[in-house]
């Protein structure tokens, strides 16, 4: 797979302090500042900092145990499912922290949607999954429907293989198929950044080229937080990437580069030894 | 030594079940061997006659079915708003755990204990005197454990993922319980409200003095001083009275009924359930 390749290699490596966005001067879409988050007293992350500009796919890698999962949760604010999590620091989406009490966190996860390492179908035809979320936010008329099914399909490149059998159950679909029937119910609530968590690694090689390749579609308008333990997968398909890694069990942010500085520099490579050997 | 240990293990489990088995057989042989030649057509479809030496038990059954209606009636929204709090608005193990314990303290409550407390509070307090609704209420109330557990446990099996799923798409907590929870842990509700219907049809002790009267009612007409006939309360009356041998054959012909329709209630609980539960994973 052919990675587009911009003018990345004239962009210097930015400071481990960055809090800047100094790529291209382009807007920050969203803006992480020394976030910590705890369990008790224990440290899960520390003091991250991570600056991510609209429209590309932005790679989190690191060993397991780095706080790469719970970095993510706690953008959209997932975490606040479970109490026990405290988070500390600020994450800024388009300058209006995502944790002051302005934001309603159900509107903040529409806007920032979610794919999870395993495909979530919920037990309902092929159609429903897709409508799942956006029935909620709006009203929809009945040919609406049919109209927004074969949108978000269709951008989540799965419309021809099912566009016969839409009210059939969605648990019959192939595990790589129910990943982009969840893409398909994101894509359809127009959320504009897009989490994924490790969303190929339960998939096969197939299913992998299929979703890799829908990535390079989907940030024209969509900016995407890919977290990956594949590195090779983030060598293909991300513009920038952030390495996580665990220092006395707490995650810290080792490196943040565009993707080609970021995997000739010198500081990484050792990260990423140790990351082929776990 | 120890295989000897083994195998009398085996057999004295064994013999339990067979004994457990076997007992249930003896209940059901003899009443299905007295009964089935009091249940006819008539018998089914007429009214009591003769203090019960005659006629049939058409109103008994209907009034059995009205307080088995009444009670799922009650039964469903208070288990619905237990379950919910107990899954999803208690956020700490701990008073999750102390309402359950309430839950199974109701299920310990002497049956007649809350036929006492109707009773009071609705016969005489609220001045209702017989009244189908008391039956119903309390029997809902006596049911309400059974429900509130069998649906609990499917709200807890649900995987926690599939909520984050919802959450991420930005569905609020009651968008999630009407679309998620709800639907997904209906099987539980349907299966714990077949369960303790079979146990309430059986009970005497709540309606003796609240809801049923032996002869004299056919539908009820309102509220207050409203009482149905019903099957055990019939059963019951007839045994004190059983040396009449015409009395007797009408006995076990009304516990035959009882027993088939605890028994169909069980029977229907269980495609119902394979029918949900088949929905909930293949769809």
């Amino acid at each position: 797979m052919n990675k587009p390749t911009m003018d990345k290699k004239t962009i210097p490596l930015p400071s481990s302090e960055d809090g800047v966005c100094n790529k291209n001067n382009e807007p920050c879409l969203l803006e992480i500042e020394k976030l910590s988050v705890h369990v008790g007293k224990r440290a899960i992350l520390r003091d991250v900092s991570l600056s991510i500009t609209e429209r590309q796919i932005f790679g989190i890698v690191g060993p397991s145990g780095s706080g790469k999962s719970t970095l993510l949760r706690a953008i959209n604010r997932l975490l606040d499912l479970q109490p026990v999590f405290q988070v500390k620091g600020s994450i800024r989406l388009r300058g209006e922290d995502v944790y002051s009490a302005k934001i309603d966190p159900d509107d903040l996860r529409t806007r920032i949607g979610m794919l999870f390492q395993q495909p979530v179908v919920f037990p309902a035809s092929i159609e429903a999954n897709v409508l799942f979320g956006l029935r909620h936010h709006r009203k929809l008329r009945r040919l609406e429907n049919a109209e927004e099914v074969e949108s978000a399909l269709r951008r989540a490149s799965l419309w021809d293989e099912v566009k016969d059998r839409l009210r059939d159950s969605a648990l019959r679909l192939s595990v790589g198929q129910q990943q982009r029937l969840c893409l398909a119910r994101t894509l359809a609530v127009n959320s504009e950044i897009i989490l994924m968590d490790e969303p190929t690694s339960a998939l096969d090689a197939r299913s992998t080229d299929a979703i890799e390749s829908l990535l390079f579609d989907l940030k024209r308008d969509h900016t995407i937080v890919l977290v990956t333990h594949n590195l090779n997968q983030a060598r293909r398909v991300t513009d920038w990437v952030a390495c996580l890694c665990p220092e006395q069990g707490e995650g810290r942010l080792l490196e943040s580069a565009c993707c080609d500085a970021f995997f000739s520099s010198e500081a990484c490579l050792k990260v990423f030894e140790k990351l082929e050997d776990s | 030594m120890r295989r000897l240990f083994d195998r009398s293990l085996t057999f004295l489990s064994a013999a339990c079940a067979i004994v457990c088995v076997g007992f249930l057989l003896l209940i059901v042989g003899a009443v299905a061997w007295r009964g089935v030649g009091a249940v006819s057509w008539t018998f089914l479809t007429d009214q009591i006659r003769v203090v019960g030496a005659s006629g049939g038990i058409f109103y008994n059954i209907i009034g059995t079915l009205i307080l088995m209606v009444t009670a799922l009636a009650v039964s469903a929204p208070l288990a619905f708003g237990v379950a919910l709090t107990h899954g999803v608005y208690l956020k700490t193990s701990r008073s999750q755990k102390r309402l359950m314990m309430w839950i199974y303290v109701l299920n310990g409550v002497p049956s007649i204990l809350l036929g006492i407390l109707g009773l009071m509070v609705f016969v005489l307090f609220l001045g209702w005197g017989k009244s189908w609704l008391t039956g119903g209420l309390l029997l809902g109330l006596m049911m309400l454990p059974t429900v509130v557990v069998s649906l609990s446990e499917r709200i807890q099996a649900l995987p926690k993922s599939t909520i984050e799923a919802a959450t991420g798409l930005g569905l609020n907590q009651s968008q999630i319980v009407w679309s998620v929870i709800l639907p997904q842990s209906f099987g539980g509700w349907v299966s714990g409200s077949l369960l303790g219907m079979a146990r309430a049809a059986g009970e005497t002790a709540p309606i003796m003095f609240t809801a049923t009267i032996f002869a004299g009612a056919t539908l009820p007409h309102g509220i207050r001083e409203s009482p149905v006939l019903s099957l055990p309360y019939h059963i019951f009356i007839l045994a004190q009275d059983s040396f009449d041998p015409a009395v007797g054959a009408k006995l076990w012909g009304a516990a035959f009924v009882l027993l088939l329709l605890v028994f169909l209630l069980s029977l229907a609980s269980i495609p119902l359930r394979l029918k949900i539960h088949e929905q909930a994973h293949h769809g």
